[in-house]
């Protein structure tokens, strides 16, 4: 699944971030010791299919999709309404090193008389391995909704009481408020929302990547671009481009939405294929920095998550280069995937009012936007920020409504990457393992 | 007098900390890659009892590394990385350390502080610091641009085109490794020429021998064992590198085995085949450290008997 912050926030961090990962890998490549305790206490079946010939993933609960949203049970009643929030100690925050604005962390602890602690994850599956080892304690976490119905099986997060949490459905939008993968919003809350598409200097590249019938096109025409063309390194957003460049086959009565999600080997296979010709095409390169990369114009063509443009713009771009030489195109709604993230109350909370006081709280519409254009770069889904408002009031320049996005992209027949069975999701790393072999 | 195990208790320190630092957790990456993985949190489950193993990985992996299989390119692309980068370090380092062990005289001092000063600056840092030197408007970049190297590179096919060393170019990661992990060979290097006793050259050049001769076959053979010994020391980790790549480069055309690892790693419900693979890398080192190991073992018996 994509997780654009993996992108860090500023220079100095962006290679802060990068030996906090290496190190991780480093330590899991030295010692896998401490993952290991994770493993023995569950029991329940990953995956599986139920009567009606629904694949069921982590729980039993049928493959969440947009078309097919899924109920979590809720494993012990929430708390109870109109409790006081708990005071003093630490508040401890799970979440990415760099997701997330410290500023907007502080005042939370001032407010609330409590000290606010971060303690992080590199990636959101070691993350959820620590909490269900018992190797972290926190209060809430940054959580993703591929990864919703495992927290829920495995009782890592707890239910909800909205009362508490008034700003899900005054400020963010109606889409939102109960999302295919927790109906009713029993365990989480919107964080952040991106698309998939292109990001590129149009000063550099000569095609109206825009106008092209497939712009996904672009990538296999790139030789004029040799080393300066990249893919996201993530093996659901590469492969699914590729699926999504020659669409769904002709004669399938499978959806768009169903082909980002594929199981078929053919199907994946296919774009494995695909994808490795771009070697030759245009040397093609993996990574997660274009919201650095294309600013700075030492690449001059990526695919990339919609918050890289802003990103780009809010924090990368040099003095001298005018943001109109970037541009950034998506497909339209229900062909271009997009993806939000989410809070989550941890189990191992001691604070639990105070935790959806949290959930609350960075929902709040002026804490959002700090976090969004003081920090993170990724945009809440506020109903306050539509493309109209950030670009009428010069927040942004007007070549940023591409990148902007509205409830409309999260509406009916939207698509999304979404959670795979066991054996699906070893089919999409062994392609893309194929494809990183080069 | 002394008690019995005194002078062997010095080693306990060491001993506690291999077993504990490095046999413990290689065991546990041995488990994970004969084990499985949990269903409900994709996390490995190591199986401790080598009578529950599950090979199937292992097997998996050993034919995808195979020829014709999906890593066998990376695994081809690491060896030859390594060996150039091998062979550029001892190129460079050997007249390096040659000069400081024979020739530096009063600067020795200064000249071997001078080469523990990248040590002081992590690994990955110095790797980082190429990213902004060979950027295409990078101070690297004009250097190597007007003093035309980076037209030979071009010419010669190694290079896309001069302001490319950053667009995923083999040649960029090789001098990478061997920018990055030159100064280990260097110094064992050093020590072993230091080492070598003056009046076996000082024999050789009163029996006629000219200078080249006497290092053909004094120098050399005599030090060979700091030969082996920093190429293995810079070979191990260079075998299982992946962020030299991944910085440097971040093409598919230039990964390396290490990378793959990284890869299974980070997610996903495969752990097993990042842990087998790391298995059969390991395997693979064992037999160039267990020449090593011959080849010393060797050399110190024919001293002894010397």
């Amino acid at each position: 699944m994509a997780h654009p912050k993996d992108r860090p926030t500023g220079w100095a961090s962006n290679r802060r971030e990068f030996l906090e990962r290496s190190g991780g890998a480093a330590l899991a490549l030295s010692g896998a010791a401490g993952l290991l305790s994770a493993c023995s206490n569950s029991t329940t079946t990953a995956t599986s299919t139920n009567a009606s010939g629904q694949k069921l993933g982590p729980g039993g609960y049928p493959l969440a999709r947009p078309n097919q949203p899924v109920t979590l049970k809720r494993w012990e009643d929430p708390i109870d309404s109109n409790l006081p929030p708990e005071t003093g100690g630490t508040f401890t925050i799970y979440n990415y090193p760099n997701y997330l604005d410290k500023g907007v962390m502080k005042s939370f602890g001032e407010k609330y008389g409590v000290e606010v602690q971060l303690t992080s994850f590199q990636d959101i599956n070691s993350g959820i391995a620590r909490l269900a080892n018992g190797g972290v304690h926190p209060d809430v976490m940054e959580n993703t909704p591929d990864n919703m119905a495992r927290c829920v099986a495995a009782k890592l997060i707890k239910p909800l009481n909205l009362d508490y949490i008034p700003n899900l459905k005054k400020n963010l939008w109606p889409s939102l408020w109960s999302p295919y993968y927790d109906q009713e919003s029993r365990y989480s809350v919107p964080y952040t929302t991106y698309a998939t598409g292109i990001l590129w200097r149009n000063d550099k590249v000569s095609e109206d990547i825009a106008s092209m019938p497939q712009p996904l096109d672009i990538f296999w025409q790139a030789e004029a671009y040799k080393g300066k063309v990249a893919l996201l390194s993530e093996p659901r957003e590469t492969i699914a481009m590729a699926l999504l460049r020659k669409g769904v086959p002709t004669g399938s009565n499978m959806s768009t939405l169903d082909l980002i999600n594929t199981e078929d080997p053919d199907l994946i296979n296919q774009a494995v294929a695909d994808l490795k010709q771009l070697d030759s095409i245009c040397h093609i390169k993996v990574g997660d920095t274009q919201f650095q990369t294309i600013p700075e114009g030492t690449t001059y063509l990526n695919q990339a998550w919609s918050g890289d443009w802003l990103a780009a713009y809010i924090f990368y771009l040099p003095k001298n280069t005018p943001a109109s030489v970037m541009s950034y195109w998506k497909a339209p709604t229900g062909h271009v995937p997009v993806q939000n993230d989410c809070w989550s109350i941890c189990s191992t909370t001691t604070k639990p009012v105070l935790s959806h006081l949290w959930l609350n709280y960075i929902n709040d519409n002026g804490v959002a936007r700090k976090n969004f254009l003081d920090f993170n770069g990724y945009q809440p889904p506020l109903e306050e920020l539509d493309p109209s408002t950030l670009i009428s009031d010069g927040t942004f320049p007007e070549n940023a409504r591409t990148a902007i996005l509205t409830k409309d992209d999260f509406g009916q027949g939207h698509i999304e990457e979404c959670t795979l069975t066991t054996t699906g999701q070893q089919l999409w790393q062994n392609g893309y393992s194929d494809f990183l072999a080069g | 007098m002394y008690p019995r195990w005194l002078w062997s208790g010095f080693s306990l320190p060491g001993v506690v900390w291999l077993i504990l630092l490095f046999l413990v957790p290689f065991y546990a990456v041995i488990g994970v890659a004969f084990g499985s993985v949990d269903p409900l949190l994709q996390t490995p489950v190591p199986a401790w009892n080598p009578a529950t193993w599950n090979t199937g990985w292992i097997t998996q992996v050993l034919q995808e590394m195979a020829p014709g299989g999906v890593y066998w390119d990376p695994v081809r692309r690491t060896i030859y990385y390594v060996a150039i980068s091998l062979g550029l370090c001892l190129l460079i380092g050997y007249p390096v350390a040659y000069y400081i062990a024979r020739h530096a005289g009063r600067t020795k001092t200064l000249l071997l502080v001078l080469l523990i000063i990248p040590f002081w600056i992590s690994y990955l840092m110095r790797m980082l610091a190429w990213v902004n030197l060979l950027e295409p408007t990078g101070y690297a970049t004009r250097f190597l641009d007007f003093t035309g190297v980076s037209d030979l590179a071009v010419r010669s096919g190694l290079l896309l085109n001069p302001q490319s060393w950053l667009g995923g170019a083999s040649i960029t990661v090789v001098l990478a490794l061997v920018y990055g992990y030159i100064p280990y060979l260097i110094l064992p290097l050093y020590a072993a020429l230091d080492r070598i006793d003056r009046s076996h050259l000082e024999a050789a050049r009163d029996l006629g021998a000219s200078p080249f001769r006497t290092f053909l076959h004094v120098t050399l053979p005599l030090s060979k064992t700091g030969i082996l010994g920093g190429c293995v020391l810079i070979a191990l980790p260079m075998f299982g590198d992946y962020y030299t790549p991944d910085v440097i480069s971040g093409a598919p055309s230039t990964t390396m085995i290490g990378n793959q690892i990284d890869l299974y790693f980070h997610g996903g419900p495969q752990p097993t085949k990042g842990a087998a693979i790391t298995v059969v890398l390991s395997l693979f080192l064992l037999i160039v450290m267990g020449y090593y190991m011959w080849t010393i073992h060797r050399a110190t018996r024919e001293a002894s008997r010397a």
